[in-house]
């Protein structure tokens, strides 16, 4: 390339990022938020909800495509294999929540500890580099789809683990990301004050970053292999990021309701020691057909029927709540993503988890449609909720802590939201369970797990009409996320009134 | 050992497991509610959940075709179901008796 060559490419760069610098301008004009309002810790919280949301994006885009390629198979065959999107779409939804949960304990860190983050410029670093390695890594999987498996593939390209295939020096990174995480937090608290919400934050997270290190070695033997992968997948969904949410929602209901320190503290114990009672050794009902001892049968079976017991003492609780005290809240949405928390969490991890947990009817739904439908309908309910509960937490402070009470101005949009992504999300574990019923009834009982059996399934009628069903309803979800998208970045703009303080009950 | 559940008590399995957790929830809910406001029909309505746990419990033994040791899980839904609520109302009257005592956390 000439220097004429060479200076044209300079000019149309520098254009193109004058370009971008005028349209992000103008998006900060338009959307008012005053970052004035914020506190330090609370900036890079925000940088965390960011990601978190393009993220969200990123789930439901290519949740889309994956639902597509079940109709039209021929859909962008050998472009972007079925296997790529639904990969994405399911580290993407790992990988914002965990975004969303990191931005939640920063926002609120420096409030419950008095003091400010001490490690704030390694938490910046942190964010910077786990956002860089996150985009290398979704770029590599859109780049190299295909290729041998060999041990630098293992390190660079994919691990090839359901659900955790980020190569390992990526691994590494997520490690020493959580870790700087981790150190943030001790030291802020040492340093600030303790509280129980501190100290069962802090035990969760040595269990959080010391439990994705299960998933990162390997073993010959199949069963030695996933015993430990389920470690990373069972034990962070079902135990660490249970009891995380458990501390976040702690906080946010003292914020939100004025529940008081001493109430929200105990049951916080209540709920970790019934979440560990039966969520550890529930672990168990991964175990039944990967070629472990027989005894797991009654293990998983015994604690998944105990795994309901925390979400009967919320009911109990919400209840005698609701009898005792007259709580009052100036953050609307906030309040009703909550509640779709506490329904969505008992609906898709109590009733649809044990309707297929016991050995004896697992044999047959296991790894199917099923599966998929508990998936759906319980991460939606039990993590998407609350770190959306939380982003309308956060933009209110962000705007000054304006009212977002009864009467705010386009109070239909989160409404909307709320219900087209609830509305979404219900209809594909709906159109998924017909689907997982059909499939293990006619493919694993009736045709016994079959090569014919499987294709016979997925031919069948119900199967396919449940499959159009369930892309209808990933639409709708998208017009609902659409929704939310644009409620976050306008709602209480222009509105004078103040939410009022709350205080303890 | 297990026995793999029939043919045709798929539906059925599917159906009382999940109704186990509705029956548990509702009667949680209604007994909570009948100490909130003692009013007979909302006591008689718990009870009435629980009963329809019990049947569901029954019914799911007989379907995933529960024997031996395993008839110790329905054995536990059965207990644990009815004294979870009131243990855990218990807890609840427990923790919230001295709302107006603030800790030596919140004094700080």
């Amino acid at each position: 390339m000439n220097t004429n060559g060479l200076n044209k490419v300079m000019e149309n760069t520098n254009a193109f990022c004058k370009k971008l610098l005028v349209c992000r301008n103008n998006f900060k004009t338009w959307v008012q938020l005053d970052s004035s309002n914020l506190s330090d810790g609370q900036q890079l919280s925000v940088k965390y909800f960011t990601v978190a949301v393009i993220l969200f994006f990123a789930q439901i885009l290519f949740g889309l495509l994956a639902a597509t390629q079940f109709i039209y198979p021929s859909f962008l065959y050998e472009i972007l294999d079925f296997s790529v999107n639904r990969m994405i779409h399911i580290n993407a939804m790992i990988i914002w929540m965990l975004y969303g949960f990191i931005g939640c304990v920063y926002w609120f860190l420096e409030d419950e500890s008095g003091t400010e983050i001490v490690g704030l410029k390694l938490g910046n670093i942190a964010f910077w580099v786990l956002t860089s390695a996150v985009t290398v890594v979704v770029l590599v999987y859109l780049l190299v789809q295909i290729g041998p498996g060999k041990d630098s593939s293992l390190w660079f390209i994919n691990e090839g683990r359901e659900y955790i295939e980020a190569p390992r020096w990526a691994d590494i990174g997520i490690v020493v990301v959580m870790l700087i995480f981790f150190y943030n937090v001790v030291a802020t608290f040492s340093k600030g004050k303790w509280s129980g919400i501190a100290g069962v934050l802090t035990l969760d997270l040595v269990a959080l970053a010391g439990l994705y290190v299960a998933g990162m070695f390997y073993m010959t033997n199949i069963t030695h292999e996933q015993y430990w992968w389920w470690w990373v997948i069972h034990l962070w969904v079902e135990a660490t990021w249970e009891v995380l949410v458990g501390v976040i929602m702690a906080w946010s209901l003292m914020k939100l309701l004025g529940v008081r320190r001493k109430i929200i503290q105990t049951w916080l114990y209540i709920e970790v020691a019934l979440m560990f009672g039966s969520g550890i050794l529930g672990l168990g009902h991964h175990y039944f057909w990967i070629g472990t001892p027989e005894y797991w049968l009654t293990i998983g079976g015994f604690f998944s029927a105990l795994e309901p017991i925390p979400l009967v003492a919320m009911v109990v609780h919400a209840v005698y709540d609701s009898g005792a005290h007259a709580f009052k809240n100036s953050n609307h949405p906030a309040l009703a993503w909550i509640i779709a928390q506490a329904f969505g969490n008992f609906f898709g991890a109590g009733v649809w988890g044990f309707m297929h947990t016991l050995p004896q009817i697992n044999m047959f739904t296991h790894g199917t449609q099923w599966s998929a439908s508990h998936g759906h309908l319980a991460f939606f309910g039990a993590y998407a909720t609350i770190n959306i509960a939380f982003f309308y937490l956060a933009i209110q402070h962000w705007r000054g802590d304006v009212w977002m009470g009864g009467g705010s101005q386009n109070a239909w949009r989160w409404k909307w939201a709320l219900g087209l992504l609830n509305g979404g999300v219900l209809g594909m574990t709906i159109a998924l369970l017909i689907a997982g019923y059909e499939q293990s009834f006619i493919e694993r009982a009736v045709e016994g797990s079959t090569w014919g059996g499987y294709f016979t399934a997925q031919n069948h009628p119900s199967f396919q009409s449940a499959m159009n069903w369930r892309l209808f309803f990933g639409g709708i979800t998208f017009a609902g996320f659409i929704l939310l998208v644009w409620d976050l970045l306008t709602i209480g703009k222009g509105e004078t009134r103040k939410a009022p303080e709350i205080i303890e009950s | 050992m297990i026995e793999p559940v029939a043919l045709e008590d798929f539906f059925i399995t599917f159906f009382s497991s999940a109704l186990i957790i509705l029956a548990g929830a509702s009667y949680a809910l209604l007994f909570a509610w009948s100490k909130v406001n003692p009013v007979i029909s909302i006591k008689i309505a718990a009870y009435i959940s629980y009963a329809v746990l019990i049947l569901s419990v029954a019914e799911l033994t007989r379907a995933a075709q529960f024997h031996g040791y395993w008839l110790i899980i329905s054995l536990v839904m059965v207990i644990g179901y009815f004294f979870a609520p009131i243990g855990i109302w218990h807890l609840c009257v427990k923790t919230h008796t001295d709302d107006l005592t603030p800790t030596t956390e919140e004094k700080r």
